[in-house]
């Protein structure tokens, strides 16, 4: 074991906990003593609650001590984005608008965490409104990437992927609607999960887009996120959304090997104008892969830039449809860039909105057909590694559209189609920026992904490598 | 299916009932451009019958396999 227990993973410290080798106290304060030592460096937290913490951790070292385990993570800390509404606590979604609102709910997958035993921290960092995939927020600063703290976490889920990196917290939720958990956790080198729509509830979960909106988690390995995965998904009462049946033994799976699996790689689009680094590290990944007995082909996808531009106008009109109201009474209480991504969608007409809803069945039995062979694809998550805050902050100005779509070029398709993708930490460049990529799945074959990502882990190291402080 | 120009784009904000300047409709345009010019060439040959639920077939059809 670690002497300092922030540094396990999240199965790990659960295992502790559960076997009385390591209290919650001591798992709880020794985040707590990274929290305090990383988050002038980071600003990944929002909100921080050490008394809570540490009384919730004791009730739960003291119930353990009866006898009374309540599930499998029983005493472990976690902290989430701060979307996810926990009754009686101020919510703020990153946002000015919401800076005092308190939710009156809980959301399903923090409520089926905290039934599992796990405790909170606090809160984690956010794009406003989870509308932005850099990392930067114009009301309470930019996320610092761990590895690198000029560099950009990724967004929206800036605070998850900097904090799970950075051992403040075993792992963290976050959501994706256009990338926004596989950024952070390409640009920050964790392991992010972005899970089928449908497959986790929604419910109490800060809404964006409600064709594109997924719940999901951040954690250091996929053996972590098979575990919160399981927890978290099902049916739901409270989401007619969320889809019923079966839900796998995520954690079981990571433990097969890939021999006999296909993993295809695209032979267009998320290979084209790759930056140097990153076409490296997935052709080793790539290497990696075949030495574990998957068998690697290439797949010829349909167009995914129209995948990609039918994602931007779904998410344009229903963002601007929830926001609709704010944007009318308090336009000044939004960020520049956010205020002007939320005007995009005024641009589109209904018509053209239904289409590109009506269009989205046949362009995954399409996609379906182009991949029928493999049992995942793979590709970057990002043409680039994490660039500077400062060339990336670039506000409401006439060139943010271009960079936010240069980013998010390869996620966005994925979520249109709604499949299942397990972003891995894969290498780092020259200069230490994690560089990660994602694995493709069918859709609700989370598992297969999972068993993917825990064999490539098996084999390296990537997902271990923890940031340092002093940082430069 | 062409993207929409200024003039249209303030026309469709007023009717949604959130007005822009001729400047933000000029700056929306240039933005959403791309993705109207990538969804060109699906836009108006759909089939008759399709609808958005179809998808959620697809999803399930594909899991149940």
């Amino acid at each position: 074991m670690s002497t300092e227990p922030a540094l396990m993973s999240l199965t790990a410290v659960a295992s502790a906990i559960a076997e009385k080798r390591l209290s919650s106290r001591e798992a709880t304060q020794s985040c707590l003593d990274r929290i305090a030592k990383w988050q002038p460096h980071l600003n990944a937290f929002m909100a921080i609650e050490p008394d809570e913490a540490l009384r919730a951790a004791d009730a739960a070292d003291a119930a353990l001590a009866k006898g009374r385990r309540r599930g499998p993570l029983h005493g472990v800390p976690l902290a989430h984005k701060d979307m996810y509404y926990e009754e009686g606590r101020v919510v703020t979604c990153g946002s000015r608008i919401r800076r005092d609102f308190i939710a009156t709910t809980t959301s399903t997958a923090v409520q089926r965490l905290k039934d599992a035993g796990t405790i909170r921290l606090g809160s984690l960092q956010m794009a406003e409104f989870a509308y932005g995939p850099t990392g930067h927020n114009a009301h309470f600063g930019p996320v610092h990437n761990p590895f690198a703290p000029d560099h950009i976490t990724g967004g929206s889920s800036s605070g998850s992927g900097s904090a799970v990196a950075a051992r403040l917290t075993f792992a963290a939720l976050g959501s994706d609607t256009g990338g926004s958990i596989r950024m952070p956790a390409h640009f920050c080198g964790v392991t992010g999960l972005k899970t089928t729509v449908g497959r986790v509830s929604r419910a109490g979960a800060m809404p964006l887009s409600q064709s594109l909106d997924t719940v999901g988690p951040l954690a250091r390995s996929a053996e972590d996120c098979a575990v919160l995965l399981g927890l978290m998904a099902g049916a739901d009462p409270a989401d007619p959304t969320a889809v019923a049946g079966l839900v796998p033994d995520y954690a079981a799976a990571t433990a097969e090997p890939i021999k006999g699996l296909t993993i295809g790689v695209p032979g267009a689009f998320y290979v084209d104008d790759l930056d140097a680094e990153v076409a490296s590290v997935l052709d080793a990944t790539i290497a990696t892969l075949k030495r574990e007995g998957a068998k690697v082909v290439q797949v010829d996808l349909p167009d995914q830039r129209q995948l990609s531009g039918a994602a931007q106008l779904v998410l344009a009109v229903e963002a601007a449809a929830f926001h609709k109201r704010w944007m009318i009474e308090r336009p000044q209480d939004y960020g520049a860039q956010v205020l002007m991504r939320l005007q995009n969608g005024l641009a589109i007409s209904g018509v053209t909105y239904l289409e590109t809803l009506r269009w989205r069945g046949p362009a995954l039995a399409a996609h379906n057909a182009a991949t029928a062979g493999v049992d995942a694809v793979i590709a970057p998550v990002s043409p680039v590694p994490a660039p500077t805050i400062a060339e990336s902050d670039v506000g409401g100005g006439p060139g943010a559209e271009a960079v936010i779509q240069r980013l998010t070029c390869f996620t966005r398709p994925i979520n249109y189609l709604g499949l299942p993708s397990l972003a891995i930490p894969s290498g780092f460049t020259r200069k230490g920026l994690p560089v990660g990529l994602q694995l493709i799945g069918r859709s609700f074959d989370e598992a297969k992904l999972l068993r993917i990502g825990a064999a490539f882990q098996r084999a390296t190291d990537f997902h271990e490598k923890a940031p340092q402080l002093p940082l430069a | 299916m062409t993207k929409p120009t200024e003039k249209e784009i303030t026309a469709i904000a007023s009717a949604a009932g959130v007005p822009v300047e001729t400047e933000v409709a000029a700056r929306i345009a240039n933005s959403l451009g791309p993705a109207f010019d990538s969804f060109a060439a699906i836009a108006g040959t759909l089939p008759f019958d399709l609808e958005p639920s179809t998808f959620a077939l697809v999803q399930t059809e594909r899991a149940a396999r």
